[in-house]
């Protein structure tokens, strides 16, 4: 299977040669100046401070789609294809130079390890039965999204939340934006106009259809002009929240459990 | 109906005469006339009015769930789609990303030819996609601008290359996506290139030799009129202003309309004091000379790249209990204006889409804009979008119904202020934006009436899609989603009647023509060109 990483990394491969970073050192005003930037641009998806939230945490040592400088300069002037991040505009080079830098002063800030067991939270994993819903490395169920590489794709802090308030952890608004390359998960409850009723994920849908799979995994194709009611649940999951069914260290563990998937190496 | 089928006749027999003779087959006269030969459809927007609306009413209200595809061209090649094409006389004559001419047998959709102009590796195109929305055609050419800068004319009827012109230089990033339009005796362009610190120009080429007639630039140069609003600098040299969309014409005015485009640098607006002209404008232009006749400026000072080159439709009506010749466009920045035509008078204008950055217009049609909405460092966000409420995909307007319609995004940017650095053949855009996550920016059809813009009707999309639409006689309004669905509404009421799923985005801009007393409508969708029929 090509994973999303993949074809990232692939991307950035081809683009190097057409991109050569000549960012050069770091200076304290550049970095002062790359925070400005980033604060405006970057922080509603990558978190103040790069500590991550709708997109993976930018604080720690090694970027995978941006081991280098160059890669990190095409990232920022072309976006990745087929994820949520776009190139937000056009920078000159004292801008990308100053972005880098304090891209790469965070990581700086942190040796990239969260607290907690992850071996013990592989364990509470299991008994929760998160299985039944995610699959990590090829097991599990398909309800949920697939959990192989959360550790990459999210930081520590926004794993925490997803546990504790799921609803909350869902991509904002109701739109499926294609390009973003992963499922919005959104809940819908749909009544037809002959009175039967369907909840469940969003699987796809355009302006005259939509489809729909139901916890039990059982699929629909509707049209809309045959349904009464069609509702978006946007910030609600049908994830149940586990904020009373774990200890704080245990949802320390879980946490760093789900931290160490990172994926099969691009 | 009966009277339309017979004109599908008539045309489909005339043009077979036509071919006969050893004369023009696409007169400028017929041009002219376009109306009265619906099976032909002889102009980017449909004739020079652009009003895109086809006297064809075989596909109507009560038929349209019948429609099938009669056949589907695919592209041999990937991009982005966006062609409107021409029908003349048995023969289709599209463009294929990006600079691709191709005339197929309308009948079965097989290539009759194809020609493909040199585009070097290192082709400048900032701003836009690699596209291309169509050819002209006048006598027994064709006519087709490229990314790489040039206009090319071909023979109609081999596709053979008679001769190319580079319209200007690539390496400072002048590029063409647009049809051109073809007048008596003269191929009209315009270019794009305004994320590239250009200086936007019109330009009138001899038919028959490519010889360029005339140039007018749309920024003026020092000791011109209006010079005097890029303040005292060099900006107007890099002023952007660019002229990427097909314009319309008025033969019995003599009048041609042509739209600009955004000022450079597009969101940083510190080194360019003043109103900018003749950017986010439409100007009128003398078709012997290119002087202006009047202007008419949507957007003074744009910051929020909201080019002015949406299609603006032609269209005559009595306004105040008088007869008047009227130019309409919903413009990218929100608001839809009705201009009369010969003085550049405004008529009247109004939102169409939720807008932030104006508390409405005065009595001459200029934008009151509020204070403190320009790009900034830490942004700021501004509605409509940065892609605006309108952009290149067509509108349409029905004489029937006396209705403008449009596909209207309502959509938010965060606008940012960056560095203003000019280098040749390097984007000069100081800035951008992105939408807010979880914005659920979306877009509808809307009809509004043509004099007052007042809504009639809307339809919603899901998404902030681009459906360029088609009117026609038959009471139909065609247009397509981001999610690919080929859609005909009621055009007196906006319901749907009709859909079918493209399998891919539908970019490109939907004809109707005639063949063997039928009705046909094509729309290219992802990479290939669909054409519709009656079974």
């Amino acid at each position: 299977m090509i994973t999303k990483r993949g074809l990232c990394a692939g991307a950035i491969v081809l683009s190097l040669a057409a991109f050569p970073a000549r960012v050069g050192a770091q200076s304290k005003a550049d970095i002062d100046g790359g925070k400005l930037l980033f604060q405006g641009m970057c922080t509603e998806c990558h978190g103040a401070g790069g500590a991550g939230g709708d997109a993976p945490s930018l604080n720690r040592p090694k970027l995978l789609h941006a081991p280098t400088d160059a890669a990190l300069v095409n990232i920022l002037q072309n976006g990745i294809p087929n994820t949520a991040m776009p190139r937000v505009r056009r920078f000159t080079d004292s801008e990308t130079r100053q972005l880098v830098a304090y891209i790469r002063s965070l990581g700086k800030l942190s040796d990239g390890k969260v607290p907690g067991d992850a071996r013990k939270g592989g364990e509470i994993y299991k008994n929760l039965g998160c299985a039944g819903c995610h699959i990590v490395n090829g097991a599990g169920g398909n309800l949920g999204p697939d959990l192989s590489d959360i550790g990459f794709m999210r930081g520590a802090t926004y794993l925490r939340q997803a546990i504790v308030d799921p609803g909350a952890a869902l991509p904002k608004g109701v739109l499926q934006v294609p390009a973003r390359g992963y499922a919005e998960y959104l809940p819908l409850r749909i009544v037809t106009k002959q009175g039967s009723e369907v909840r469940g994920i969003r699987v796809n849908e355009d302006t005259f259809t939509i489809q729909v799979r139901d916890q039990a995994g059982k699929f629909y194709s509707l049209r809309k002009t045959d349904l009464e009611l069609l509702e978006k649940q946007s910030g609600k999951s049908l994830m149940p929240s586990f904020a009373t069914r774990l200890t704080a260290p245990e949802l320390t563990d879980l946490v760093a459990y789900l931290v160490s998937l990172q994926g099969v190496a691009p | 109906m009966k009277n339309i089928s017979r004109a599908i006749c008539i045309a489909t027999t005339a043009l077979v005469v036509a071919a006969g003779a050893a004369v023009a087959q696409v007169p400028y006269d017929r041009i002219v006339k376009a109306e009265s030969e619906p099976a032909n459809w002889l102009t980017y927007a449909g004739s020079y009015k652009s009003q895109r609306y086809t006297q064809l009413d075989q596909i109507n209200k009560q038929n349209v769930t019948q429609l099938k595809p009669a056949w589907v061209y695919q592209l041999r090649t990937g991009g982005v789609f966006e062609t409107s094409p021409v029908v003349v006389d048995g023969v289709m004559y599209m463009t294929e990303p990006p600079s691709t001419v191709t005339a197929l047998d309308v009948r079965t959709g097989r290539a009759l030819w194809s020609w493909t102009p040199k585009i070097p590796d290192d082709v400048i195109v900032i701003g836009s996609p690699p596209v291309n929305r169509g050819v002209a055609v006048l006598d027994n050419m064709v006519y087709a601008g490229s990314i790489a800068g040039h206009l090319a004319a071909l023979d109609a009827k081999s596709g053979a290359l008679r001769w190319d012109v580079a319209v200007d230089d690539n390496k400072i990033g002048y590029y063409l996506t647009l049809a051109p339009l073809a007048i008596d005796g003269k191929i009209i362009v315009g270019v794009s290139g305004a994320e590239n610190g250009i200086r936007g120009f019109v330009d009138a080429y001899d038919a028959k030799t490519g010889k360029r007639v005339w140039r007018r630039h749309t920024i003026p140069a020092p000791g011109e009129p209006g010079n005097d609003t890029w303040g005292p600098k060099d900006a107007w040299k890099t002023g952007g202003g660019s002229t990427w969309l097909t314009g319309s014409y008025d033969p019995e005015l003599k009048l041609l309309y042509w739209q600009t485009g955004n000022p450079g640098p597009d969101w940083n607006g510190d080194n360019r004091p003043g109103d900018n002209l003749y950017t986010c404008s439409v100007l009128a232009l003398n078709p012997d000379d290119g002087t202006i006749k009047w202007h008419f400026q949507f957007t003074p000072h744009d910051t929020h790249d909201w080019d002015a080159n949406e299609t603006m439709i032609l269209f005559e009506a009595a306004v105040g209990g008088r007869a008047r010749k009227l130019l309409a466009q919903a413009n990218r920045n929100g608001f839809y204006y009705v201009l009369d035509r010969a003085t550049g008078e405004f008529v009247t204008g109004t939102a169409f889409v939720k807008q932030t950055w104006a508390d409405g217009l005065d009595a001459k049609g200029r934008a009151i804009a509020k204070k403190g909405l320009d790009p900034s460092a830490e942004g700021i966000l501004v509605y409509p979008s940065i892609q605006g409420a309108a952009n290149w995909h067509s509108p349409s307007y029905s004489p029937k119904t006396n209705l403008f319609y449009q596909t209207a995004v309502e959509m938010g940017t965060i606008f940012y202020k960056g560095e203003a650095v000019y280098k040749p053949g390097i984007g000069f855009t100081a800035g951008g934006g992105r939408t807010i996550n979880g914005d659920d920016g979306w877009s509808a059809v809307r009809a509004l009436e043509a004099t007052t813009g007042k809504l009639k009707w809307e339809f919603k999309l899901l998404s902030a899609g681009r459906s360029s639409l088609l009117s026609t006689a038959g009471g139909l309004v065609f247009g397509g989603t981001e999610e690919g669905n080929f859609f005909a509404l009621d055009a007196d009421t906006g319901k749907p009647l009709w859909d079918t799923q493209l399998g891919a985005n539908i970019r490109g801009i939907p004809v109707s023509f005639g063949l063997d007393g039928k009705q046909y409508v094509a729309i290219a969708a992802g990479f290939a060109l669909f054409v519709f029929g009656l079974p």
